[in-house]
């Protein structure tokens, strides 16, 4: 019984191994056919930026401030206003995500509030940026019954704050034992073991959260709205509403105006560029990291 | 100084007495830099170091031998009391640095530690340039200017016999060097602040045989000026390096002696077995 | 003490460093609590009027008439439902096959670069997914997808509801599927990490049998991954429910409940843009906005708590 079973089986498992291997060859077709799909996107994205961009994008358009449509406007304003705007968000919010992943990866083992509070900045990491934007509003634009770059800055703040803390700790925690006993047995209190040791270790990873965290503000336009609101005028103030390269995009991009949605198109190139090689090098800076 | 340290044994814990007794006031002995009595160490519920009570004379190089997990690393991360990094670690006893005691809550352990220095397996440069990883330790005890930090950097350096292989390239970064390079800096790092005691733990098993001759023959000039404690898994280290060595196992102290003694005429059995290969 | 107590801890000194230092950073971590709190608290605060004047009935009213001054939340939270759900139904499958492919399929060489340029995609800003469904995506979808798709499965008796209206090329379904394209490269970040942390003997001996590749992946990698991918699409999920720039290009922004995927609607997002400039503070409809705002971080936080906990728990499943 047994033995005609184990003679007979070859030929029925070739008909099964035909279905088998169909089966794989069906699934390899769709799973490249869907990475075609994602890059054909990416592709067509960044196609219709530079078709469509690129030639607006002149020496002119960089050099002059935002005007009335038909006014032979540029970019300037929103641009130094981004620029501003994402500099000294990443100045407010970098030492506080660094410091509160120190805490995590170096005081956090096994507490209950580090937990809370890794939970809670992971959480962050996904949540709607237009609510950052709500919320900066109701504390610092509508008690002050004005718009303000300085709200706009806190707004983009918030966000690099749980992208530095999950980059810091990720890294803090690669750093290995031997080199933080190495530390404290030189009698290195254990906040310098951290600074002067483990955080140098890690600084390339860290570096490179807080560029990705760069990239992700640079081009965030819901948290703006309803903070620094966009600014057709130059002005350099942080008390006043501050122009922004997305706010002009949302709101040259709708606009009857052909000149303006030129504007809008040359915009988008400019911050898709500059985020995308942000990324490539961050994720280059963190490759090299590696030898 | 030995009457005011004498073994208080504990009821219900094994002690040691006749594995020190003799030995510890041996003529020819000198007077003890470290001294441990009864002491205990506990990880959590499990008990690493069973009344331990043992002595490291000054200037001398004294090699913890014993297979795996019998405590001998342990006994050293609690003469620096780097076992106060982790919580569930604990050590009850007396351990005497010079004739004070270095268990218990007013100790700075730091400033223990810039007394009584490591080294460890594997090389552990730090993420930056030869010469900060040797100014490291000196600049959280003293401050020193330019000049003075130099010529302590170069002493440091020339007293591991690596300034010669170093001295064109003190600002790269100390990874770049070999691993035996990288542990002599390691121990040239430890020397710079000083200390009176250096603790080593298995400092050669991650290095070539050529590299390991010369941290072996490093400890020879050391032991002039430091009291050296070594771990080690070498049976031929130990016999080579050590003037005194002390044989654990299971968390006890079975025997120490003289190294020439220990390795001819052992007087435990346990011991006998260790060193002819019979077990670990 | 014979000695001069060198090794006594002096209570001035360095000392203070240590606690200095935990405390400081201690402080750090509870500013990330607080923002939550904050948020929280402002949020519900400020919506409280518009919660106490409508009750219940906000949740359950889809008008939204600024001359009466009567708002409801039905229609927005309708449409970020449905277009989130569009948007997971087509990304996952996407993900998926990303995923597989940069695990399994692809050689060294390609999966790297296509690795990177899967992340590429995820790091565009979302403004720019909004102005390249607004003037690539929306013209295809009215000319080419949607008159083909009302022709056909319109006439189809049960499917007609879902296919009628006019071609507009906006709608919940071009919103639908531009998330699917953001969201995509968030899933499938999550199952390429699954997938590759699977230890590889698992895989082998399941080759090793004479498996296929797909057998291994649906038999083998699937199953012993399934916490952490659930928690990977729920992760997509709460983006895609929280997106507004790309949405507010091409949904439509039509306060409209309708069967079909081609209407006009809107998301709480895009409302809450679109809306907000026009809502003076301090009045009704503002509040009413903010009530908005809070359902959504109670959706979306549940949405990405969920997600936390299923890959934390996939996580120590797997170690």
């Amino acid at each position: 019984m047994s033995a005609t079973a184990a003679m007979k089986a070859p030929t029925r498992d070739l008909g099964l191994l035909r279905r088998r291997r169909a089966a794989d060859m069906v699934a390899t077709v769709l799973c490249f056919a869907a990475t075609l799909v994602v890059l054909a996107a990416l592709a067509s994205i960044l196609w219709t930026l530079v078709a469509n961009g690129i030639g607006g994008l002149t020496l002119r358009t960089l050099t002059r401030v935002t005007a009335p449509a038909g006014g032979n406007g540029g970019l300037l304003n929103p641009l130094v206003g981004s620029v501003i705007q994402v500099a000294l968000a990443t100045l407010l919010g970098t030492p506080i995500g660094l410091l509160a992943g120190i805490y995590l990866a170096e005081y956090g083992t096994g507490s209950a509030v580090a937990n809370a509070v890794r939970f809670v900045s992971d959480m962050l990491l996904s949540a709607p940026s237009i609510l950052v934007g709500l919320f900066v509003y109701l504390v610092l634009v509508a008690p002050f019954h004005h718009f303000s770059g300085w709200a706009g800055v806190v707004a983009l703040a918030i966000l690099v704050v749980p992208i530095v803390v999950r980059t810091s700790e990720d890294m803090l925690r690669l750093v290995p034992l031997s080199m933080r006993e190495a530390a404290a047995a030189l009698g290195a209190p254990h906040w310098k073991v951290v600074l002067l040791v483990c955080v140098r270790a890690a600084r390339r990873g860290m570096m490179t959260g807080v560029l990705l965290a760069v990239a992700r503000i640079s081009g965030e336009t819901a948290p703006l709205l309803f903070t620094s609101l966009g600014n057709l005028n130059w002005s350099l103030s942080l008390n006043r509403s501050m122009a922004s390269l997305p706010v002009t995009i949302y709101q040259y991009a709708g606009s009857p105006a052909d000149d303006w949605v030129q504007l809008a198109w040359t915009a988008a190139l400019l911050i898709t560029v500059g985020v995308l090689l942000i990324n490539i090098a961050a994720r280059l800076g963190l490759r090299g990291g590696d030898r | 100084m030995d009457d005011r340290t004498a073994p208080r044994p504990l009821p219900g814990m094994s002690f040691q007495a006749t594995a020190t007794a003799g030995t510890s006031t041996s003529p020819g002995t000198a007077r003890p830099m470290i001294s441990t009595r009864n002491l205990d160490f506990h990880y959590g519920a499990s008990q690493a170091l069973k009344g331990i009570s043992l002595d490291f004379p000054a200037r001398q190089v004294t090699g913890l031998i014993g297979p795996s997990g019998c405590g001998k690393s342990t006994l050293l991360r609690v003469l620096n009391r780097m076992y106060d990094l982790y919580p569930g670690q604990r050590a009850t006893g007396e351990v005497l640095l010079d004739g004070e005691t270095i268990i218990g809550p007013h100790v700075d352990a730091n400033r223990l530690r810039s007394r009584v220095g490591m080294v460890f397996q594997k090389p552990t440069p730090f993420p930056m340039s030869v010469e900060s990883n040797v100014a490291f330790g000196i600049r959280l005890h003293e401050r020193l200017g330019r000049a003075d930090m130099a010529a302590r950097i170069e002493d440091a350096l020339r007293r591991v016999a690596l300034w010669n292989e170093v001295k064109d390239r003190l600002r790269t970064s100390a990874t770049s060097l070999s691993g035996g390079q990288q542990q002599r800096l390691c121990i040239a790092r430890t020397i710079a602040t000083r200390p009176e005691v250096i603790l080593l733990d298995e400092p050669t098993s991650a290095l070539d045989p050529i590299s390991t001759a010369r941290i072996e023959e490093l400890l020879d000039e050391l032991k002039q000026d430091f009291t050296i404690a070594i771990v080690t898994h070498n049976l031929q280290q130990a016999a080579r390096c050590a003037d005194r060595v002390a044989f654990f196992y299971m968390g006890e102290l079975v025997e120490v002696d003289e190294a020439s003694r220990l390795f001819t005429t052992p007087r435990q059995k346990r011991t006998q077995d260790y060193i002819t290969g019979r077990f670990g | 003490m014979t000695t001069d107590a060198s090794l006594a801890g002096a209570p001035t000194g360095r000392s203070w460093g240590d606690p200095a230092f935990a405390g400081i950073v201690r402080a750090c971590g509870l500013v990330v609590l607080l923002l939550i709190g904050g948020i929280i608290a402002v949020m519900l605060a400020g919506g409280r009027q518009a919660f106490s004047t409508f009750g219940w009935g906000f949740l359950s009213s889809s008008a939204w008439n600024p001359v009466l001054d009567h708002y409801g939340a039905l229609t927005a939270v309708f449409g970020t439902v449905v277009t989130a759900a569009i948007g997971l139904v087509v990304a996952v499958p996407l993900a998926f096959g990303v995923a597989f492919c940069l695990t399994e399929m692809a050689p060294a060489w390609l999966s790297g670069p296509l690795g990177i340029a899967v992340e590429l995609l995820a790091a565009v800003p979302s403004i720019i997914f909004g102005m390249w469904g607004f003037f690539v995506i929306v013209p295809v979808m009215a000319h080419d997808i949607q008159p083909p798709l009302i022709h056909t499965l319109g006439h189809v008796r049960l499917l007609h509801p879902f296919f009628s209206g006019a071609p507009f090329g906006t709608g919940l379904l071009t919103a639908g599927l531009i998330l699917a394209v953001m969201v995509t490269p968030f899933i499938a970040a999550v199952m390429r990490d699954v997938f590759n942390s699977m230890p590889p003997v698992l895989k082998e001996s399941a080759y090793g049998l004479g498996s296929t590749r797909w057998d291994v992946m649906r038999q083998v990698v699937l199953p012993w991954s399934r916490t952490a991918v659930i928690g990977g699409i729920m992760l997509g999920l709460g983006r895609a429910l929280g997106e507004t720039m790309a949405v507010t290009f091409v949904i439509g922004n039509t306060n409209r409940i309708s069967a079909s995927l081609f209407s006009p609607g809107n998301t709480i997002a895009s409302l809450i843009a679109l809306e907000f400039p026009e809502s003076p503070a301090g009045s009704l409809k503002l509040s009413a906005l903010l009530a908005l705002g809070f359902i959504l971080m109670v959706i979306s936080f549940v949405t990405l708590a969920c997600s936390r906990l299923l890959l934390r728990a996939g996580r120590t499943a797997r170690h």
